[in-house]
């Protein structure tokens, strides 16, 4: 197992800074608990991998991350780029003294503050094309409203100019200019997910959640994708938060790694320590994972 | 029994259904106080069920026997074949061939009845309305198109050739004859089944020239349109504006058709002696054959050397005919009006189609020149310039973009300088129900195609705007500040204002809500504007309405304009909003925000997650539409005149969701056309089916609409996209990237 790894990328050693701080952050479904008391941290400029058999609870953390879901219990505090201030996700609506409602922030106030994702299940604008699925994200950090863009006012046109050729830069970094113009319904799976990973690129984000980036794809796309996801990590210099089954492709680029199993944390630590935790190899990797990988490839 | 046999039987009972059902629908079934069951046993238990029934068995063997035709039915000019019968059967079946009532009810069937014994007609004429054959003018019909068929059966181009011929023959024939009637009756005349005739023909002969001259099996009639139109940008439209001009000098009648009929070479001896001015009079003279000359040539030279500066100078040209034209068309028939000629009492009466369509040819020719002048640079040289989806973009930029930008020529065209020619019924009906829906739609397409958010109280908004006016106008029992007495064309910032704030009222709180959800909190927002509107006596005076809300003025500077009765200045002042409002959400489509819809609309969750503000979004996309409605409102109500209640029922917001739906969701020109079809289609009705049927027509009319082009009428790409299924649409495209290609 060991051979197969890589070690992490030394020339980018991670930085000590805190993207992600949760705290005890516990989420049930009526009777069913899908997250329970985890606390996990996210440093800056890492490749923090999750990983845990189907159920664990990946999913269900990476949408109380991103607002989706909102936590009973616990906290999450957030700090997203370069120089951010910790900034809480889950608030209490205060009436008085009294302690009335939980709430997350929203979704898109969550990617303004720096958090792009991509989903297990790839979800793309089908019926606008590959340059305008990347448009809407890279447009969402514009400002020009309604008005101007009816009376085709000079800043709208630049704004409008600027978002395609960011759009085209992006396009270009996951190496799909050539789709740019077909619509994001008739690409290839794998492009589909380069695509999702551009489109989330294209809102500037210090920290990107990947979920399952390779599922479906072949050997060959792996190692692309690992590249592409060094390259993000490396180059625009974005924190990882990455959830995947593919234990060759984590094992080879993520710097840490946590582990949840029925929605506990049961292990955290470098991929050397984790393929030797004996939690972990009871939980995870005692099993088949490769039958669960080809599952989970399979259904996704 | 075996499945075969089972299932034809199945086909076969519902074809005698069908024929069953179409039994029911056509012809006369007067209905009977004492019994219910008379118009279904007048229907039904009569021989002329037989017909029906025959119909049926038709059916039964076409889709039987449809594996076999089918391949024949992919041929070169298979579908301009089926076009133009549809036309020329429309034609002779359906539409008016005479406005007198001298003669006839205006149909073709009763026309050449009359026609074919009035001595004063040529021979010429009597002959094609049967003076020799009785219905000859079908026998040519069936004729040409059992020819056009055979050619396309046997690939034989002799009979192609002779389908063509027939088919010209027959084409001008009828128009020719119906020349002579109308200059036998000295009678205005704006029937259009001879023109409806002529281009159905047009189309056969144009279909029978395809199958001549093509050889093979596959027919692509978009690829032939394209490279028609792709050819040399332009060159169509200036064919077209040249066959425009022609017909309008040389034969289509200019002055007073009521008792002088006069035609461009009688003008000058018509006005001599009055005192028209030096303009009208050089115009009438020799001033109109230079600008026509010089029009055609050079928008000419422009489409055939496809040169920027040609088309400029085109444009030019074509603008200054117009202007010219337009401003004698003023003088000489305001110096008529004077003269108290052929009961003319003001300026702009009793023009006749000829001078409106030499207005149009001018128009179209200056619209080829401005193709010319402001054609893309080729989209196949520069591969990676984005390429926008607009709504209607059926057609990417290239050539299927000339198309576009030829129909948007001929369509201006049209709408600029038809409607004068146009009876008064159809002018009121113009402003009243298409003008008005159209916009109505225009603005519910925002809401629904481009936000995907379901409206069913759409007419709230309307009501908010015609109730703003008028309070604005002071004609409701709760009167504005008297520094707020505003004319209605000044309420509109107003009303805008107003409907924008309750679209987002409105929006505010139902957004959460999704899909049916969403719906029904509309439909009921809707039914509270109406009940409010019965119930605030005190305010909008309860069911009586407001009355005498005033007309239109502009006073701008030395600009004075009025609006009265006449429903022509209404259009035009229509035209004015749905050209603006339409150049505006083009734009709005292709924007941030019109991408941000698309995004909301195909996947809120994603959309929220790549950062749009899903709520404003929405709101943006309710208010704006709303304002669309309300700016529809004031219209309405300056219009009409007065308001009441009951011109805001659930039943018009469902109309216009129909419209929208009809025409293609999420396309701008969909909308449009939609709303123009579905309004025209009750009131063209009218003078073919009993009253009580109407309704039902309709009704049959969207619901093969929607088993058989179930994305609409001029269906949007991205829309087409999800219906259709992507692979379909982009099929060629991704056939050409091999399997595992794609990293």
């Amino acid at each position: 197992m060991t051979s197969l790894s890589q070690s992490p990328d030394v020339t980018h050693p991670p930085t000590t800074d805190v993207v992600y701080d949760v705290r005890n952050v516990t989420l049930k479904f009526g009777g069913v608990t899908s997250l329970s008391d985890v606390s996990l941290h996210m440093n800056r400029g890492e490749i923090l991998a999750v990983i845990g058999p189907n159920g664990a609870g990946k999913t269900s953390l990476f949408n109380s991350l991103t607002g989706v879901y909102t936590p009973q219990e616990g906290s999450i505090l957030l700090a997203a780029r370069v120089g951010d201030a910790q900034t809480p996700v889950l608030l209490d609506r205060k009436f008085g003294p009294f302690s009335l409602e939980r709430r997350s922030r929203k979704t898109h106030e969550i990617n303004h503050l720096g958090v792009a994702r991509t989903f297990q299940n790839i979800r793309l604008f089908p019926a606008l094309t590959a340059l305008e699925n990347v448009k809407v994200g890279v447009e969402t950090r514009q400002t020009s409203g309604p008005i101007s863009a009816m009376l085709g006012m000079p800043w709208q046109r630049r704004e409008e100019r600027e978002s395609t050729e960011r759009a085209y830069e992006l396009l270009g970094f996951v190496g799909l200019t050539h789709r740019a113009n077909d619509l994001a319904g008739s690409l290839a799976y794998g492009e589909q997910r380069r695509l999702e990973i551009a489109r989330a690129l294209g809102t500037e984000p210090g920290v990107i959640l990947l979920d399952e980036p390779a599922a479906g794809t072949n050997p060959a796309e792996k190692r692309d994708l690992a590249d592409l996801i060094r390259k993000i990590n490396v180059e625009d210099n974005i924190s990882v938060l990455l959830i995947e089954h593919d234990m060759k492709l984590v094992m080879s680029i993520a710097h840490r790694l946590v582990v949840l199993n029925f929605g506990q944390k049961i292990a955290e630590g470098s991929p050397e320590q984790i393929q030797k935790n004996p939690a972990v190899i009871a939980a995870y990797l005692g099993t088949t994972d490769d039958e669960d990988a080809a599952a989970e490839g399979g259904t996704a | 029994m075996s499945a075969d046999v089972k299932t034809n039987l199945k086909r076969l009972l519902a074809c005698l259904g069908l024929g069953v059902v179409l039994a029911l629908m056509i012809g006369d079934q007067e209905g009977n106080q004492t019994d219910f069951g008379f118009a279904f046993k007048a229907a039904v238990f009569h021989p002329r069920i037989l017909i029906f029934l025959g119909i049926g068995v038709l059916l039964y063997l076409a889709m039987t026997f449809r594996p076999r035709v089918a391949p024949y039915l992919t041929r070169a000019g298979v579908r301009p074949l089926a076009a133009g019968t549809a036309s020329v059967v429309a034609s002779y079946g359906l539409l008016n061939w005479s406005d007198s009532g001298n003669l006839t009810n205006g149909k073709l069937s009763t026309l050449a009845h009359g026609a074919r014994d009035t001595s004063g007609i040529s021979v010429i004429g009597r002959l094609f309305f049967g003076s020799a054959v009785p219905g000859l003018y079908w026998i040519l019909f069936v004729l040409a198109i059992a020819l056009a068929a055979a050619a396309i059966i046997v690939q034989k181009s002799a009979l192609a050739w002779g389908a063509a011929g027939l088919s010209v023959l027959a084409g001008v024939w009828g128009f020719v004859a119906h020349e002579m009637v109308r200059s036998y009756l000295h009678s205005p005349d704006h029937s259009t089944g001879a023109f409806v005739a002529l281009l159905g023909y047009a189309t056969i002969a144009s279909a029978s020239v395809t199958v001549a001259r093509t050889s093979g099996s596959e027919a692509a009639t978009g690829a032939f349109l394209d490279r028609i139109f792709g050819w040399k940008p332009g060159f169509p439209l200036f064919v077209i504006g040249t066959a425009a001009a022609l017909l309008g000098t040389f034969w289509a009648s200019w002055f007073s058709p009521t008792d002088k009929n006069t035609s461009v070479f009688g003008m000058s001896d018509l006005f001599h002696g009055y005192p028209i001015n030096g303009l009208t009079s050089a115009y009438l003279g020799w001033l109109v054959w230079v600008l026509l000359v010089a029009s055609v040539v050079v928008a000419g030279a422009a489409t055939w050397l496809q040169h920027k500066l040609l088309g400029w100078a085109s444009v030019l040209v074509g603008a200054v005919a117009l202007l010219i034209s337009l401003l004698s068309m003023h003088n000489f028939s305001r110096i008529a009006a004077d003269q108290k000629f052929d009961g003319a009492v003001q300026a702009w009466q009793n023009i006749g189609t000829g001078a409106w369509t030499l207005c149009a040819a001018f128009t179209v020719l200056a619209g080829a020149g401005w193709m010319v002048a402001r054609k893309p640079v080729d989209a196949a040289a520069d591969p990676v310039s984005p390429r926008p989806i607009g709504s209607d973009s059926l057609v990417s930029p290239g050539k299927s973009f000339a198309f576009t930008q030829a129909m948007l020529v001929v369509v201006l065209a049209g709408a600029l300088f038809y409607p004068p020619t146009a009876t008064g019924f159809w002018q009121t009906v113009l402003v009243t129900e298409i003008g008005t829906y159209v916009l109505l739609a225009v603005g519910l397409n925002v809401v629904v195609g481009w936000a995907g958010l379901l409206d069913l109280g759409f007419i709230a908004f309307y009501a908010i705007g015609s109730y703003t006016t008028a309070y604005l106008t002071d004609t409701l029992p709760v009167k504005p500040p008297h520094w707020l007495h505003l004319s209605p064309l000044m309420a509109i910032p107003f009303a805008i204002a107003i409907c924008l704030v309750a679209g987002v009222a409105l929006g505010f709180p139902t957004l959460r809500l999704r899909g049916d959800y969403l719906a029904i909190v509309t439909l009921g927002f809707g039914e509270i504007i109406r009940i409010v509107a019965i119930n605030a006596k005190s305010i909008t005076n309860g069911a009586q309405g407001a009355f005498g809300i005033p007309q239109p003025v502009v006073h701008l500077g030395p600009l004075h304009l009025k609006w009265g009765q006449d429903p022509l200045q209404y259009w035009y002042l229509l035209l004015v909003f749905i050209i603006v409002v339409v150049m505006l959400f083009r734009r709005l489509e292709n924007s941030r925000l019109g991408r941000a819809w698309a995004a909301v609309r195909e996947d809120e969750v994603a959309a929220q997650a790549t950062g749009v503000n899903t709520v404003r979004v929405k709101l943006l996309a309710f208010a704006i539409g709303a304002s669309t409605s309300g700016l529809a409102g004031v219209f309405f109500a300056s219009q009409i005149g007065y308001i009441n209640p009951d011109n805001f029922v659930l039943n018009n917001s469902i109309l216009v969701v129909a419209y929208v739906v009809f025409g293609g969701m999420g396309s701008l020109s969909g909308a449009i056309a939609g709303a123009a079809v579905l309004t025209w289609l009750p009131e063209f009705l009218k003078a073919q089916v009993p009253a009580e049927d109407r309704q039902m027509w309709i009704g049959a009319v969207i619901l093969l609409m929607m088993i058989f082009r179930p994305a609409g009428l001029l269906p949007a790409k991205r829309r087409a996209a999800e219906l259709s299924g992507l692979d379909k649409v982009y099929s060629a495209e991704t056939a050409a990237v091999p399997a595992g290609e794609g990293m």
